[in-house]
């Protein structure tokens, strides 16, 4: 089953539409809560870093018999260092951002927490790919 | 006991004399427990979480809730009626809270006794919990049933949050009942009936999540004993029976909304009314919010007294036990504190009840116990609702488009129920696509399904 979402810079009012239709399809294929959990977060985390970070952007989500495939593309300033941009704390989030209650610099971090793969492709000045993959059974 | 195969027992009825299908009801349910079938409303049992929106919208008066025979409380010799102050707060404060409780005496009553009278060993009980689980992030009240069952069958991740605690009403029956044994009576004598301002809480009571058996003997409707005692208090409003009760502000105000988590200390939430307790959940579910602390919710806009069977408006019942708040608290001070410490072997006893040993999910959600079956429903689901018109017209009997392709997935209902996919003449058609344009395109999504 395949899902598309766009991402509008700077809209946080609409954000976690994909996570919730996400959420109730695997709810409906009756992956365990913990699963659902773990990826509805790390989808979540991605579409907010979009949103507070780059121009816009799509989301691709995938469901297979055994796994989740989503993909977060956006036009964006791309990540300078990504070593940097993994650790918790670190965080380039504009004042503006930080005062939303985002930015906190756990993102990227607690993508990788929750996924069970997780895949960065960026380039400084066109933009970032994040593709997350959990194992749902 | 004929309903023992289900997993909720429920107390909401449907006149069928009274019932037109007019899908309001239908319409409104946030768990999609409700079809027309044969021209009126039916419940499906186990998605109901009892939270009574049906019965407050419905236009008819056509949904209702079965209570217990009030004559049960003739097999007592100990009559206990359990009141909730949200029950005070349906009278004009021109009525001395002793003359409202001198009405359920003259109506058979032997004892009255406060729900919310043990809210101070409550909070106790729930601070002590908070401090057993560090583990947890963010704690669910337990109090209000609906909103127990509402996460149980749509928000199964957050079922690990709920405060497994027992309500009040469990702790009150079970002091009250310890008091009257102290005095030397049989427990058999004792009867205890709760006053009900809603479904859920008769629900609780009959099938407790906890599974363990409840101490309350019968509960009877609220709207049916105010309009009892209403009648009388307009018939002697002075005939006052001196009668002792030692509520404090914190338990007058618990039922309404905020009231509970307000005692917390730490950081704490209220939210109140269905669509709120929906979003609030939606959201923590996703870690969109993070809430440290506790979070009170009640179904019923206000509390308690938004409940479906309470009389008066909650706005105005509010106010009331506002007000009868501050009165109880001039009063408490000129009058020594009752003890609040229970024996301690008693407290064991009580600590031990108190506690749900485990609150299962039960999510309605899930299509097959298969995964690879269930892989397969959603996708055919989510061809058939692109084939439907998403007008959510109820017309096939279901609340949407989306619940229909559900419940076609699911073999319970076809793809031709849709009168805009099958028109019953040309001129049906016609008249179709004069008012909603082409919605259905028959179509590959169509062909494939009965």
């Amino acid at each position: 089953m395949h899902y598309t979402f766009t991402i509008e810079r700077g809209n946080f009012t609409d954000a976690g539409q994909a996570s919730s239709s996400v959420k109730r399809t695997l709810k409906q294929l009756g992956v365990d809560p913990a699963n659902i959990k773990r990826t509805v977060v790390a989808l979540f985390e991605a579409e907010i870093n979009a949103i507070a970070h780059a121009y816009g952007g799509t989301i691709d989500v995938d469901i297979d018999e055994g796994k989740i495939v989503m993909v977060v593309a956006d036009q964006g300033p791309g990540i300078p260092n990504l070593d940097l941009a993994m650790q918790e704390g670190w965080s380039t989030a504009s004042a503006k951002v930080r005062e939303m209650g985002y930015g906190a610099g756990m993102g990227l971090p607690n993508i990788k927490k929750n996924t069970d793969d997780l895949k960065i492709d960026t380039e400084v000045g066109v933009g970032t790919t994040v593709t997350m993959t959990v194992y749902l059974v | 006991m004929r309903e023992q195969e289900i997993f909720f027992k429920h107390s909401l009825r449907i006149n069928d004399y009274l019932c037109q299908g007019c899908t309001t009801c239908m319409r409104s349910c946030p768990t999609g427990a409700i079809r027309i079938r044969g021209g009126k409303a039916v419940f499906n049992d186990n998605k109901c979480v009892d939270c009574g929106e049906c019965m407050k919208v419905c236009p008819h008066k056509a949904i209702y809730i079965k209570q217990d025979d009030f004559c049960l409380i003739e097999n007592y010799g100990y009559r206990v009626c359990l009141v909730p102050t949200t029950f005070i707060g349906q009278f004009d404060e021109k009525y001395k809270t002793k003359a409202i409780y001198s009405c359920l005496k003259k109506l058979g009553f032997t004892h009255i006794y406060e729900v919310e009278h043990e809210v101070d060993n409550m909070v106790d009980l729930y601070n002590q919990y908070m401090e057993d689980h560090p583990e947890i992030r963010t704690f669910i009240s337990s109090y209000c049933p609906a909103v127990t069952r509402l996460i149980q069958v749509r928000f199964p991740s957050l079922v690990e949050n709920i405060i497994r605690l027992r309500s009040p009403l469990e702790l009150a029956s079970r002091v009250i009942i310890k008091r009257l044994m102290d005095e030397g009576a049989r427990r058999e004598a004792i009867g205890v009936f709760y006053v009900t301002p809603c479904a859920a809480k008769i629900a609780a009571v009959k099938s407790p999540v906890s599974g363990k058996e409840t101490c309350i003997s019968g509960v009877i409707n609220m709207d049916f004993l105010y309009n009892k005692v209403q009648l009388l208090l307009h018939d002697s409003p002075r005939d006052v029976q001196p009668i002792n009760h030692a509520l404090t502000s914190r338990g007058v105000l618990w039922p309404l909304a905020g009231g509970e988590a307000s005692l917390f200390k730490g950081d704490h939430y209220a939210v109140d009314g269905l669509q709120n307790v929906l979003n609030f959940l939606e959201k923590l579910e996703d870690e969109a919010i993070d809430a440290p602390g506790l979070v009170e919710m009640r179904i019923c806009d206000q509390g308690c007294v938004g409940g479906v069977l309470a009389t008066n408006n909650r706005f105005v019942a509010r106010k009331r036990l506002e007000y009868r708040a501050r009165l109880f608290d001039r009063l408490q001070r000129t009058r020594k504190p009752e003890p609040r410490n229970m024996d301690p072997e008693f407290a064991k006893y009580i600590a031990e009840q108190m506690e749900i040993p485990e609150i299962k999910p039960r999510s309605l959600y899930k299509l097959n116990d298969d995964f690879a079956e269930a892989f397969k429903m959603a996708s055919r689901m989510r061809k058939i609702e692109k084939a439907l018109p998403g007008v959510n017209c109820s017309a096939c009997g279901t609340p949407s488009c989306a619940a229909l392709a559900e419940d076609i997935v699911r073999g319970e209902a076809r793809m031709d129920t849709c009168i805009f996919i099958n028109p019953h003449s040309q001129a049906s058609a016609d008249a179709v696509r004069r008012i909603w344009g082409d919605r259905v395109k028959p179509g590959e999504d169509n062909k494939n399904n009965p």
